[in-house]
């Protein structure tokens, strides 16, 4: 054959891996409200920047059972583009070819991607969509020499940014991916993510249970945590990965990209006056808080259905990046238990890892207390927030809006925990416990002895009351200022910038042993 | 069969909103419980009519007791 020829033939076999598992397999693709493979690709990446790798891959040929079987691609487009103009590495299982079954083949592709990730220092994406690994070419002991792909995965955590985003189902082996990644979008209805898929479950421990049941994304989102969002379909789910990478940078040797806003950094902001309620005691919705101060209103809010008490999510404030950690009065009246300290921990490492500053609003009557909680271990849970927390290096800037209460303080970044700044409204109640619980524990002699002990427990409390102030904090230069809250984005803004340069040095160590 | 309104933090009933034969909607709060020094709302997962309120002001209830019944 001639050169014409031979690139006849190439063209031919490139075409024939392009249509996937056929016209019927993606048909049912479509059917079931997904997009294929290669259509969620064109709208992942910026047009005519995807380069594919392993596009003329086949299956390994080494079990009878795939004996004639053709696998476009082996089930697995793999390859590099650009996502709003920055460079990303792409694993993206193809469901149309023997349900995105991780062959050997695929592996070696999967390998590649996730070599250029890391040795470029580029983002990682996985679109999963996948029934796990591929039995017929894994059945047995050839195991043994499996498993690599988690090792690698967990070695590139903190040094790019990994987003496994769960497009179909993700079963045993696909389900470690989107565990170790930093951040697992989950589409609604068509995803699901399981240890053991139903047959599984039904064979191993006889449970019946639906797909959606077992690891849809109601489960993961508002009772697991394993996932950070559910969005309607597959198109929402691109365009997330798309707005949760444009907030990093492209490794963790690089600073986040700046993106010029047109809202004014010493923008004042008068409903900040009327958030907070009059009553101490009444909730009122920090959300609303943190849309009052970040650039234009946009805030991307992860795990927004788990762990409500406490809401996390990057933002940008004078153009930069931020992570805003935030206390909500309206769930458990803002109180921290385990779920929400393990969200925190995780955020915390996540934009610390990153080069992302971090924004604290404190209003967190403190940690919840009661033999539930210590039972289900809150002390460690707890640690592992207050270990975040000292442990992150990034500049960090505490808003105390309301309550500050015991070690709800410290771990939503007191003064001790180097912030570059922190402020109090003048709202703010800083203190080691409420004034009921304080003066029961102080004067529990005096006023058991008084003539009416509850007068006097009465009269305590609101001599107690009154050392709660944040001008005794102020006054001792133990908060850096009370502020108007209008002033809050000016004030945090110029923090941000002061401490860009930020530079702190830790001991050598190894590693230390967080509490998880 | 009624639902069952249960308490999803320990606290003092601190004021009752509903009464039996009350409509609610969901979200609408049927008690409030003061605990780690807020008011808590403990909110109707659904709407309905509210045929039961077994909290009483000034009285203590343990996580997962059961404050309502909602038909």
């Amino acid at each position: 054959m001639g050169m014409k020829e031979l690139v006849e033939e190439l063209r031919a076999l490139r075409r024939k891996a392009l249509e996937m598992g056929g016209a019927e397999a993606v048909a049912k693709q479509h059917a079931e409200g997904k997009l294929t493979v290669r259509e969620r690709l064109d709208l992942l990446f910026d047009g005519g920047t995807f380069t594919e790798l392993g596009v003329l891959a086949t299956h390994a040929n080494v079990s009878p059972a795939m004996r004639g079987k053709e696998t476009p691609a082996d089930g697995v487009v793999t390859g590099f583009g650009k996502i709003n103009g920055r460079l990303a590495s792409v694993i993206a299982y193809d469901f149309t070819v023997m349900a995105g079954s991780m062959g050997r083949t695929a592996e070696i592709k999967c390998n590649r991607a996730r070599e250029i990730a890391l040795t470029k220092r580029i983002p990682m994406v996985w679109l999963i969509d996948s029934a796990g690994a591929r039995i017929q070419e894994a059945i047995g002991s050839t195991f043994a020499q499996s498993g690599f792909l988690f090792r690698e995965e967990s070695i590139m955590s903190g040094v790019v940014p990994m987003v496994s985003a769960m497009m179909g189902p993700g079963a045993a082996g696909t389900a470690y991916i989107p565990a170790l990644a930093d951040f697992v979008p989950m589409v609604k209805g068509t995803s699901h993510m399981a240890l053991g898929g139903p047959p599984l479950v039904k064979a191993v421990v006889g449970e019946d249970i639906t797909p959606e049941e077992l690891g849809g994304s109601k489960i993961h989102c508002e009772i697991s945590g394993v996932a950070d969002l559910e969005v309607a379909d597959d198109k929402a789910c691109i365009q997330v990965i798309k707005d949760y990478l444009s907030y990093f940078p492209q490794s963790n040797l690089e600073k986040p990209p700046l993106v010029a806003s047109e809202d004014p950094e010493d923008r004042m902001d008068e409903e900040l006056l009327t958030l907070v309620p009059d009553s101490p005691r009444r909730a009122y919705d920090m959300k609303k808080v943190i849309h009052h101060i970040v650039d234009g209103g946009r805030f991307f809010e992860l795990k927004p259905g788990w762990a409500k008490n406490l809401i996390v999510g990057l933002a940008r404030m004078g153009g930069r990046s931020v992570g805003i950690l935030a206390n909500q009065p309206m769930v458990l009246g803002g109180a921290l238990d385990i779920n929400s300290a393990d969200k925190a921990a995780r955020f915390i490492m996540l934009c610390d890892a990153f080069n992302i500053p971090l924004v604290f609003l404190q209003d967190v009557p403190g940690f919840l207390v009661g033999s539930k909680v210590e039972k289900e271990g809150i002390i460690r849970h707890g640690a592992k927030m207050l270990y975040a927390v000292s442990e992150a290096t990034v500049p960090k800037v505490t808003v105390v809006v309301r309550k500050a209460y015991g070690a709800g303080y410290f771990v939503m970044c007191g003064k001790a925990y180097e912030p570059d700044l922190i402020v109090a409204w003048p709202t703010a109640e800083i203190s080691v416990m409420g004034p009921e619980g304080g003066t029961n524990i102080i004067f529990r002699k005096e006023i058991a002895a008084a003539p009416s002990p509850d007068e006097e427990r009465a009269r305590r409390v609101e001599e107690f009351r009154k050392l709660i102030n944040p001008y005794v904090a102020a006054g001792g230069a133990f908060v850096d200022d009370i502020i108007d809250p209008r002033e809050t984005r000016p004030v945090v803004i110029r923090a941000l910038e002061m401490a860009q340069t930020k530079k702190i040095e830790r001991p050598w160590k190894k590693h230390g042993v967080m509490p998880v | 069969m009624p639902e069952e309104v249960k308490a999803h933090i320990t606290g003092v009933v601190f004021q009752v909103l509903a009464k039996p034969g009350d409509k609610v909607g969901a979200g609408d709060p049927i008690i409030v419980l003061e605990s780690m020094k807020m008011e808590i709302p403990v909110e109707a997962p659904r709407a309905g009519t509210v045929t039961a309120v077994k909290a009483k002001e000034g009285e203590t209830v343990q996580e997962g007791d059961t404050v309502a019944l909602l038909e």
